[in-house]
């Protein structure tokens, strides 16, 4: 490792500081926080495309309407600086609150945009379309409701800004907000594996995931578990959009286009349709990402994340764990 | 061969007799009959009869006598701006129908290829490096590279399921316009001073300035420097291009297509190399996007990264899926359509928005205009509409009885400014009510819940059938005027005309999914 | 004895645990009818699969006049001679009844997209030469499909005319085996009859090999030549129908045996 570490100081491409052990962990302890939002997200369009086969380009929106409503909500409860109730319940309000928000549009942008074209048997492109369409209406919306300057959160006020203090957990440092952030993501995904593996509806959604016309005809309601799939995938991308903007301090009307395209990604990384693909998808995007912006350049992150996805659509296109489905003929 | 099974006791052979079911020439084409009835089936029918030539020089003839019209008005330049940007994005919606129409490929980055060819134009034909090659020779040039880097970069993807080409040609639009933007501090991974290079990093395009100073169209002498110019040049591309798509359309690579778009394993197994087509079309749509680019970036003196966005494309698809994706005469329609009516029609202050009041006419004119073509039987239209009337009239008079300046307030003209509008303004200011001093002082919220209120609203009445439909459809209609005068209105910098194209594109996909002028589509499922 | 057309030597198919054909060797000779039979199930499907090319056998060969199959795409087998059907139908359902037996031209046709824009004269010899193509191979089926019938779309077709029309679309291509599977399904007495002549139609005026997969034994009985019972992936039978209508195995393979004939 020496040596080689060696040759590239001598290229003189590295900051120095850069090749210290601790900008690394660093790194990787951000890699980690952006992947669990990342995963998050890609469950929901992993889940959705999984029963349906279609990609719900307008998930990243919800995701931003999550952080919106994190954020009226704490404006409500007296903003960072001044909160009419403890900063624990705050935060737990707003979570709660973006989430059922959240849950509530993608149940509706389901029943309104894509179930009327399920109904009609329209063509595969048809429902993409319409995604793209949802998509930027949701953003257009969000500008003229909200207007085009992001919300600031100042999350860097709660408590003094004790959120953003270190602490060290062995060789790592970390925050204190990027630990919340993984541990909440990992509860909520850990709750969502084992809804999927030991519920009824669970086994119903994996069921229609398999073969969706041998579901309803097994009894299945497949609306209703169409419902619940999205009603999840978006509770989750909600609490994403107020992690996102606890952790980066403001929320704005283009966001979630930008984040949606990435978590897309690491859902297609980990094989769309896979649940353990996409969680493992988000972390491969988001230690991908944060290594890039420290060690490329913070210009090219999203180059680094395109670059990613066309090698494993060259190499393994089913993604990690995705399966390769033989088509019948 | 031995036995053939012996036919059933009863079955027929002869030719003659009288007409048999399914067999029978009068009963198989009773549809073509059905759809010639009626007055507008007998235009249809005699419109058929004229050969498409015909009406296409016609149409050509029209468009040319656009500037000569424009000439006569005050705003001559900004209506043959106007013209010229409406061509242009026929032209894209023309390039994008090969993929997406014909093919059925989900090309969502086809807004990168306008952009290469934008950029590419700017590069060679400008000061940014110094290089001034003339048009004809810079055109093919810029077509050709497009063309190309369209079948590069789907040669990846060219064995995947539809999905993942959208997902990859909708990333490369992306990176296009990351590159673009920051292309102007590019370097050879920051090692440029230890190569010893004279420079830190090059500029290449300008970053999100953009390239500035480009070159006119000049081709063997001749500079065209004129809006007319450029009207005529864009007209040109249009005529020839859609001439051409529609010979490819004709061709065996035209049939190659729409077998590969109808089923892809059965065009295989039909000797059709599906996946080179898949590339053919992209490339094709590309070259064509190209060479509006060019177009473009002379018109504009200048190739900026916004003009080449998502957004754009999003506008671009909203064309092609309202004329008809598949309908080369639809592609120019919907590009017109949206062009002209949405794009500068709402634009407030400008010389087209005030002849159509602000859009008021556009907004007020599309309601009735769907009313119409959605709502059969007259009586019942007449029905919604009078109660659309009275609901607003009796709403006026109790809010102007019950508050003070509850509804006196005028007309929104412009960013800043309010007028009565005239005869048309005083029908909407007696037939709404516009609270004074509210929605001018820019107090939004209530109106913001107007406008969630009527989308709810909306969305319910697509849940509703029968008389309960018509019985909300009055006041929703009213709240779409109320939301309309008090909060749309005010955007003048855009998302009003860009959440209406998003809701083009939802609204053609759940009600009409040919468009305007699609055939519909019969899918296997 | 001249060599076969279609050879299939020791072929295997496997799709996860599941054998789908194993160890299947197959000849069809130029000029004769080979009927393809078996349970559901079975794998004859497949077999058309893995020569038409939508599959990549896992072992053996398929050879077409000698030469090797496997590993070219679809369309290129094709193009050297190979022609399908299918089990599902699957037209160009928004083509024209025309265009779908036109779009089937394109293998045989050398014009590229430029010469067709410019309507340079190959463009334009081909494109006539595919309109009298066409037109012949509809014509093959009495008045059904032509006429009028040529410019309405494949969908506005009745099944036992879209059957009809997929089968002249694939003699388009020129072929020189055809692959029927299951020519007659879904069809009544009237309509099996004239498929059945019609296969032998086929092999007189058209000079097709043809290799049909069918569940209708009168079918099978009224045009084989030859007939191949396969069941589990294997070839358990061989012979003229008569010999393979009879045999043990095959009548096991369709009805089961009791338990008393088993032991």
């Amino acid at each position: 490792m020496v040596p080689a570490v060696r040759a590239v100081e001598l290229l003189g491409y590295f900051q120095d500081y850069q090749l210290t052990w601790s900008f690394l962990l660093d790194q990787l302890v951000t890699g980690v926080t952006l992947g669990s939002l990342y995963g998050l997200i890609a469950l929901g369009y992993s889940m959705v495309y999984g029963i349906l086969k279609l990609l719900n380009f307008a998930h990243g929106e919800v995701f931003m309407v999550g952080g919106y409503i994190g954020y009226y909500v704490l404006t409500w409860l007296g903003g960072a600086t001044d909160p009419k109730l403890p900063i624990g319940i705050v935060i737990a309000l707003m979570f709660a609150t973006a989430m059922l928000g959240a849950g509530g549009l993608g149940v509706a942008i389901e029943r309104f945009a894509y179930r009327p074209l399920r109904r009609k048997r329209a063509p595969r492109i048809a429902p993409l379309i319409s995604a793209l369409g949802v998509s930027f209406c949701l953003q257009q919306l969000a500008v003229i409701l909200f207007g085009s300057p992001p919300k600031q959160y100042d999350s860097f006020a709660f408590d003094g800004g004790s959120f953003f203090e270190p602490i060290t957990i062995g060789p790592f440092r970390i925050q204190r907000m990027q630990l919340f952030v993984i541990v909440l993501g990992v509860v909520l995904m850990a709750l969502l594996t084992v809804f999927v593996a030991r519920t009824q509806t669970g086994r119903a959604m994996r069921a229609t995931s398999f073969d969706i016309e041998a579901a309803s005809m097994m009894g299945i309601d497949v609306d209703r578990v169409i419902v619940v799939t999205f009603l999840i995938g978006s509770m989750l991308a909600g609490a994403a959009g107020v992690m996102w903007g606890l952790m980066f301090q403001n929320i704005s009307a283009t966001v979630g286009f930008q984040v949606g395209l990435i978590a897309f990604t690491a859902a297609v990384v980990g094989g769309i349709g896979s649940l353990p693909g996409a969680m493992l998808g988000g972390l491969a995007i988001g230690l991908g990402q944060s290594f890039a912006i420290g060690y490329v350049s913070s210009a090219y992150q999203n180059v680094t994340v395109f670059v990613i996805l066309i090698l494993f659509l060259l190499l393994r296109p089913s993604g990690i764990f995705g399966v390769p489905a033989p088509q019948k003929v | 061969m031995s036995d053939v099974p012996p036919l059933p006791p009863d079955a027929e052979q002869s030719e003659s007799s009288g007409p048999r079911i399914g067999a029978d020439e009068w009963v198989a084409r009773s549809g073509e009959r059905s759809a010639h009835a009626g007055l507008v089936g007998r235009v249809s029918a005699s419109y058929e009869r004229v050969p498409k030539a015909a009406v296409f020089a016609f149409f050509v003839v029209l468009a040319a006598m656009v500037p000569l019209l424009s000439a006569q008005t005050a705003n001559d330049q900004y209506f043959l701006r106007v013209g010229t940007v409406a061509l242009l994005f026929a032209l894209l919606a023309l390039g994008l129908n090969v993929a997406v129409g014909f093919a059925g490929l989900l090309d969502l980055g086809y807004i990168a290829y306008y952009g290469v060819g934008a950029y590419g134009f700017a590069m060679l034909s400008s000061d940014k490096f110094g290089i001034h090659w003339q048009a004809w020779l810079v055109i093919p040039l810029v077509v050709v590279v497009s063309a190309l880097l369209g079948f590069l970069l789907a040669l990846p993807s060219r064995r995947l399921v539809g999905d993942y080409l959208a997902i990859v040609t909708l990333f490369f639009g992306q990176i296009f316009y990351i590159v673009v933007t920051q292309g102007y501090r590019v370097s050879l991974l920051g090692l440029n001073n230890d190569l010893g290079l004279d420079r830190a990093n090059w500029d290449l395009t300008g970053g999100p300035n953009g390239i500035a100073n480009v070159d006119r169209f000049n081709f063997f002498g001749l500079t065209a420097s004129s809006e007319r110019a450029y009207f005529y040049v864009t007209l040109v591309a249009v005529v020839v291009v859609f001439a051409a798509l529609s010979l490819a359309n004709r061709s065996r690579t035209g049939r190659a297509w729409r077998a590969l778009h109808d089923d892809a394993l059965a065009a295989q197994a039909m000797s059709m190399p599906v996946n080179w087509l898949k590339l053919l079309a992209i490339g094709l749509g590309a070259a064509v996007a190209a060479l509006a680019g060019t177009i473009n970036a002379a018109l504009l003196q200048g190739a900026f990264p916004d003009d080449y966005n998502t957004q754009v494309l999003i506008i671009i698809y909203a064309m092609v899926i309202l004329g008809g994706a598949g309908n080369l005469v639809g592609a120019v329609v919907g590009a017109l359509v949206v062009e002209v009516l949405m794009l500068e029609g709402l634009r407030p202050q400008t010389p087209l928005s005030d002849w159509t009041s602000s859009g008021r006419w556009v907004v007020y004119g599309g309601i009735l205009l769907v009313l119409v073509a959605t709502i059969r039987p007259w009586r019942r239209l007449g029905a919604i509409l009078a109660g659309v009337v009275a609901f607003g009239v009796a709403v006026h008079l109790i809010v102007a009885a019950t508050t003070a300046h509850g509804a006196d307030g005028l007309l929104n003209t412009g960013p800043v400014s309010y007028g009565d509008g005239g005869w048309l303004g005083w029908l909407i200011r007696h037939w709404l009510a516009l609270p004074a001093d509210t929605y001018a002082t820019g107090t939004r919220a209530p109106f913001n819940a107007a406008l969630v209120l009527l989308i709810v609203l909306v969305l319910v009445l697509t849940l509703l059938h029968g008389w309960a439909r018509d019985l909300l459809m009055i006041p929703t209609i009213w709240l779409a005027g109320f939301v309309w005068e008090t909060r749309l209105v005010l955007e003048a910098s855009g998302p009003t005309r860009l959440l209406l194209l998003g809701a083009i594109l939802i609204v053609v996909m759940t009600a009409r999914p040919q468009g305007l002028l699609g055939k519909p589509r019969v899918e296997v499922v | 004895m001249a060599e076969p057309l279609l050879q299939l030597r020791g072929v295997s198919k496997a799709f996860g645990g599941l054998q789908c054909i194993n160890a299947l060797d197959l000849t069809v000779n130029e000029g004769e009818i080979v009927s393809v039979i078996g349970p559901n199930g079975a794998g004859k499907t497949t077999l058309f699969n893995l020569v038409t090319g939508m599959y990549r056998p896992d072992l053996g060969d398929i050879l077409l006049d000698g030469t090797s199959l496997v590993g070219l795409p679809p369309h290129k087998i094709t193009q050297r001679g190979v022609a399908r059907t299918f089990q599902t139908l699957r037209l160009f359902l928004n083509m024209s009844v025309k265009e779908n037996v036109m779009a089937a031209a394109y293998g045989h046709t050398k014009a590229s997209l430029g010469e067709s824009i410019l309507r340079l004269p190959r463009a334009r010899r081909e494109e006539r030469e595919t309109n009298e193509l066409a037109a012949e191979k509809l014509s093959f089926f009495g008045q059904r499909l032509m006429g009028y019938r040529w410019s309405q779309p494949a969908y506005s077709l009745s099944y036992a005319n879209r059957r009809r029309l997929e089968i002249a679309r694939a003699t388009a291509t020129k072929p020189r085996i055809l692959l029927l599977d299951e020519p007659a399904a879904g069809m009544n007495p009237v309509e099996t009859h004239e498929i059945t002549e019609l296969i032998g139609q086929l092999r007189q005026e058209g000079g097709y090999t043809i290799l049909v997969i069918e569940h209708d034994m009168h079918v099978v009985e009224g045009i084989s030549d030859r007939v191949v019972a396969i069941d589990h992936g294997v070839k358990i039978a061989e012979g003229t129908y008569e010999q393979v209508a009879t045999d043990p195995r095959v009548v096991e393979a369709y009805l089961g045996t009791t338990a008393k004939e088993r032991t």
